[in-house]
């Protein structure tokens, strides 16, 4: 086929070309400044926050000193609804994460991270308002029915499985199978709680840190549980098919190979965990009852770290006491989180380099 | 063998408590959305007949097993109508298929029994005094006029304002408030957060571990703490400065000085700057390398690269970012409470007044209008619904967000696969 | 001046072989040596790429082929921790100047990988993307100068009724051929394609060396290939390299009947590759 000259002038004929090269070099030039300038906002941003906070409380001139006591009880507070809140999140999450990561159908598995992206989606106002408006007058006069079915649904799953279990091919998709099993569970201990009289275990209040923890928990769930399946999927697949090669189950293989592997990871994902329930302010606002008690009992309130800071700090003088104690919660509050946070970051990078340093030579 | 069995009961545990994951969450959208909805649907009239005779024309607004809560009709102030009385005591109830409802413009209710003409003579009467909303006979309503009068309630609930007591009528300005308070905040955060991720896409070195490290580091920082910087820096710092130099005429009340629009914007700019950051930069790095270097060889520069090719091709990544920080800025409350949201704001932040958005105005947000209704109101019987109903509302504005930006991701997912095969 | 812009030489008649040699190389280095970090790619390469002639470039697998051609356009300044010893020089210019424009260079030697990689653009806008980097805003000289390199491709034809439509679309063949258009549409002196015709169908391949042929006369072409018989059918000058270094460099024809130089004939023979 014959070759057609090229009709227009010749490109490199033209001063046009020098002139371009040289208008778009330091364009370029500019524009990798700007994107450097714009990175370096995010910088300030980040350390606008905790210099701001020391800045002003240093800089603070209220007579009166740092309000310890209260302090304190600010920090138990948010300990405890922290603790009860990790009891839900952590089994649940961790559950639904070695669930997905090693045993789940394919095709579930593409509706359950939606699900979860969803619930992590949803306001915690939300949640702190069915929290307290809908199931507080509930669980007042049914802690025992609740507690009972915290321990029987595990145990009853396990003898359920124990009885009538066969490793099966459908095992993916067990969670909707077990279904009707918990439902008939659920029902039949809610029955039982009717034909009650009266309530065995009477809370105090009915905003109380067991209430918080559920809200709390479910609002932290999606985050222990992405962080440790992703923590999961980080153990080359090769290990566990040496695994099954041996004669194991899925759930040994699990136990003796992946577990063992990614628990670093799964601990990464218990302090990120408990680092966003300490950070919590609405569910705790709504369901706590905000008053600052302290103590390890589950069934009285409390007033945590963020709780106080919200509730305090619209009406607080710039220049007074309260204002200047408040910022110390919020130093308080920050160090907590941030600390949990980098050494979550330390544990999980440590991991990543552990399980990839012979893939990545 | 019993190794076996032992592992199987354990995985049907491990699939138990995935089952009771997935039905919380089932439950708890379908418990939020339904009471929302109930909260808005035309409920029965029964004629109620206590044990002394007496009866009452209400309807049935709780039940907790040992008393009713009915709401009877209320003719002077909202609320009076509520009364408890207790099971033991109902010996009939009926549906009268006359029984009607007359809702005034401030949320009371007229209800009464009787044909046309009497329902006209109500009417009459009542709205010569107060501003009739909705007449209706809620027993005698078809699946068609139910769903229709349900529809009409839920258009004022979004179109119109709500009263004084913030107790009836509708959260426009609340909606108002969030979507320019959303939008002020996308305008400040998709440039920082684009800026950031080009950065860490483009760089390796210290800096850009820097960078990430921060990036991290914010994810991590609880929504209150940027809500006592945008409180105590931007508010009573920046603002209070901007006063005393622009706005000195009209202090001591303050212009910037206060909590207002443009301060939430900033601070809820920071607090979505990672979730941009993060999407964005994921969307750059599963763009195929070797477009990059066909790029390079063709003669453009990296910034050319950048701007003409990669960020084009990752255009549904930046828009999933925008996506999620406006679902996080719509559902953040904590940090707004401290800088500039109101329960019940003198005046909207955008009106048809130059220059049509004043950032320095204080704001209603939806979420705000949950946690208030719900726990600050005196009277939780009516506040309660209320809340419900703006929940419902904003989980269905958060779902709907939440899942376009799992779709974006979906087709940016298959747009790369079809680049790299 | 190290930047200065060379007018291209307008495409004449081709000269043959003999009148070739005599004329001054295209590209030519000296002692050009290649480090990926600890690790040396190429070791004291000297090698004279003639003027509008096609060089072809066989060795082993990793003995440094396609880390060469990334070097003479400096795509290795991409790569973190390369170091680069040695001269390079295009016509008169040094390439590895401290301040060459590096964007320029690339304009001026372009390159073709193995996997076709077109943007997810359409087809016209494929090969206007160069164009469009030098300025050339004007729709009629965009589309001539599209028009232009597509015959020029031998992919006019096929989809002249199709240029709006997304370059994705286009079977392998056309696809490569896409990125040819898309190189020689910004007018560059070198055209290096490495493996070019690997991932093509036996049919597509032939075509594409006719295409070779016909591009020869105006560009000077460098093809990198692990095909032999493609190397000994195509080429006019090959270059035989091993473990990093330059062992042979001659006429085609010479250096597969006849190679100097006993690694070569180990080579060609097939006693290992």
């Amino acid at each position: 086929m014959p070759v057609n000259p090229v009709t227009c002038d010749p490109l490199s004929s033209s001063d046009l070309l020098r002139a371009s090269a040289r208008r778009r070099y330091w364009r370029g030039r500019v524009q990798r400044v700007l994107v450097a300038a714009g990175a370096s906002f995010v910088l300030l941003g980040l350390f606008a926050i905790p210099v701001y906070l020391v800045a002003a409380v240093a800089a603070s001139r209220a007579s009166a000193g740092v309000d310890w006591a209260h302090l304190g009880l600010l920090f138990a507070g948010s300990l405890r609804a922290t603790a009860c809140a990790i009891a839900v999140a952590l089994p649940l999450g961790f559950a639904t994460a070695m669930f997905s990561a090693h045993f789940c159908a394919p095709r579930l598995r593409a509706w359950l991270k939606p699900a979860l992206e969803m619930l992590e989606a949803v306001p915690t106002v939300v949640l702190g308002l069915v929290a307290a408006t809908s199931f507080a007058p509930w669980l007042k006069s049914h802690v025992a029915t609740l507690l009972a079915l915290l321990v029987a649904l595990p145990a009853l799953l396990l003898a359920a499985g124990f009885a009538f279990g066969r490793p099966s091919r459908h095992d993916g998709w067990l969670p909707l199978s077990v279904l009707p099993l918990l439902c008939a569970i659920v029902a039949f201990g809610l029955w039982l709680s009717s034909r009650a009289q009266a309530p065995w275990i009477v809370p105090a209040s009915p905003w109380n840190a067991t209430l918080v923890g559920l809200a709390l928990g479910v609002a932290a769930l999606p985050l222990v549980f992405s962080v440790a399946e992703d923590a999961l999927f980080l153990v080359p697949r090769e290990q566990t098919q040496a695994a099954f090669a041996l004669g194991a189950t899925r759930w040994q293989a699990l136990t003796t190979v992946v577990l063992p592997a990614a628990g670093a990871g799964l601990f990464a994902a218990a302090l990120l965990g408990i680092a966003r329930c300490f950070g919590e302010t609405m569910i705790v606002l709504m369901a706590s009852g905000n008053t600052a008690i302290g103590g390890f009992d589950p069934l009285i309130g409390l007033r945590s770290l963020g709780a106080d800071i919200a509730l305090g700090m619209p009406d607080a003088a710039p220049a007074s006491a309260v204002w200047r104690d408040l910022l110390v919660a919020t130093l308080a509050l920050l160090a907590s989180t941030v600390l949990l946070s980098l050494a979550a970051g330390f544990v999980r990078a440590r991991l990543q380099r552990r399980l990839h340093a012979g893939a990545a030579a | 063998m019993n190794g076996t069995r032992a592992a199987t009961a354990a995985t049907w545990m491990l699939g138990g408590l995935v089952g009771l994951c997935i039905a919380t969450m089932l439950g708890l959208l379908f418990f939020t959305l339904g009471s929302g909805l109930a909260s808005l649907r035309p409920g029965t009239l029964e004629r109620i007949t206590l044990a002394d005779g007496s009866s009452r024309l209400a309807e049935v607004v709780a039940d907790d097993g040992n008393a009713l809560l009915l709401r009877t009709s209320e003719t002077r102030r909202l609320g009076e109508g509520y009364e408890r009385v207790r099971r033991g005591d109902v010996v009939a109830r009926r549906a009268p298929v006359d029984a009607f409802m007359i809702g005034l413009g401030d949320g009371r209710r007229v209800l009464g029994i009787g044909d046309d003409a009497a329902l006209a003579a109500a009417v009459g009467s009542v709205g010569a005094l107060a501003r009739v909303v909705e007449v209706l006979r809620p027993n005698a309503l078809g699946a068609f006029e139910g769903a229709g009068i349900f529809l009409r309630r839920l258009a004022r609930f979004v179109a119109t304002p709500p009263d004084a007591s913030n107790l009836a009528g509708g959260v426009l300005p609340a909606l108002v408030g969030t979507v320019t308070l959303v939008l002020l905040m996308s305008v400040l955060v998709m440039p920082f957060g684009v800026a950031a991720a080009v950065y860490l896409h483009e760089r390796r070195g210290v800096g850009a571990r820097i960078v990430r490290t921060a990036i991290d580091t914010l994810a991590g920082v609880p929504a209150i703490v940027y809500g006592v910087l945008g409180l105590g820096l931007f508010v009573h710092g920046i603002g209070a400065g901007i006063d005393r130099w622009f706005y000195a005429d009209r202090l001591p009340v303050p212009t910037f000085g206060g909590g207002g629009l443009l301060w939430a914007a900033l601070t809820l700019a920071l607090l979505t700057l990672p979730v941009v950051v993060v999407s964005v930069e994921q969307g750059l790095a599963r763009i195929p390398s070797s477009l990059r270097d066909g790029s390079l060889a063709l003669g453009a520069t990296r910034e050319e690269t950048l701007w003409r090719l990669l960020l084009p091709a990752a255009r549904p990544a930046v828009l999933t970012g925008f996506v999620l920080a406006i679902a996080r800025a719509a559902g953040s409350v904590a940090p707004l409470m401290l800088v500039g949201m109101v329960k019940l704001a003198p005046a909207s932040p955008l009106d048809g007044a130059f220059p049509y958005l004043h950032p320095s105005r204080q704001f209603m947000h939806l979420g705000f209008a949950v946690y208030d209704a719900a726990l600050a109101s005196p009277d939780a019987i009516r506040g309660v619904p209320r809340a419900y109903a703006c929940a419902m509302l904003l989980v269905c504005v958060v779902i709907v967000l939440n899942l376009s930006a799992i779709l974006l991701r979906n087709r940016l997912r298959d747009r790369y696969r079809a680049l790299e095969s | 001046m190290s930047n200065s812009v060379t007018p291209a030489i307008d495409g004449g008649a081709s000269v043959s072989r003999e009148q070739a040699a005599g004329a001054a190389p295209a590209l030519r280095t000296r002692a050009l040596s290649l480090w990926y970090g600890a690790r040396r790619a190429l070791d004291a390469v000297d090698l004279d790429v003639p003027a509008r002639r096609i060089t072809a470039l066989i060795g082993p697998s990793g003995c440094g082929k396609s880390s060469l051609l990334r070097c003479l356009n400096r795509l290795n300044d991409e790569i973190e921790g390369t170091r680069v010893e040695g001269e390079v020089r295009l016509g008169e210019a040094d390439v590895y100047a401290p301040d060459a424009f590096v964007h320029e260079l690339r304009r001026r030697v372009g390159i073709v990988f193995q996997r076709p990689n077109p943007f997810p653009l359409s087809v016209h806008d494929n090969v206007a993307y160069g164009l469009r980097l030098l300025g050339i805003r004007s729709r009629r000289e965009l589309d001539e100068r599209v028009e232009a390199a597509l015959k020029a491709a031998a992919l006019w034809d096929e989809v002249a009724s199709r240029l709006d439509d997304g370059a994705l679309g286009l079977s392998l063949g056309q696809q490569q051929r896409l990125v040819i258009a898309r190189a020689i549409a910004v007018e560059p002196e070198v055209l290096m394609l490495d493996e070019p015709a690997s991932a093509l169908d036996p049919a597509a391949t032939l075509r594409f060396e006719e295409l070779l042929h016909e591009l020869a006369g105006r560009y000077t072409l460098l093809l990198v290939t692990h095909n032999m018989q493609q190397a000994a059918r195509v080429s006019d000058f090959t270059a035989f390299m091993h473990a990093g270094r330059l062992i042979e460099f001659g006429d085609t024809d010479a250096l597969f009947t006849n190679p100097r130089e006993r690694q070569t004939e180990d080579f060609i023979t097939g006693r290992y590759g």
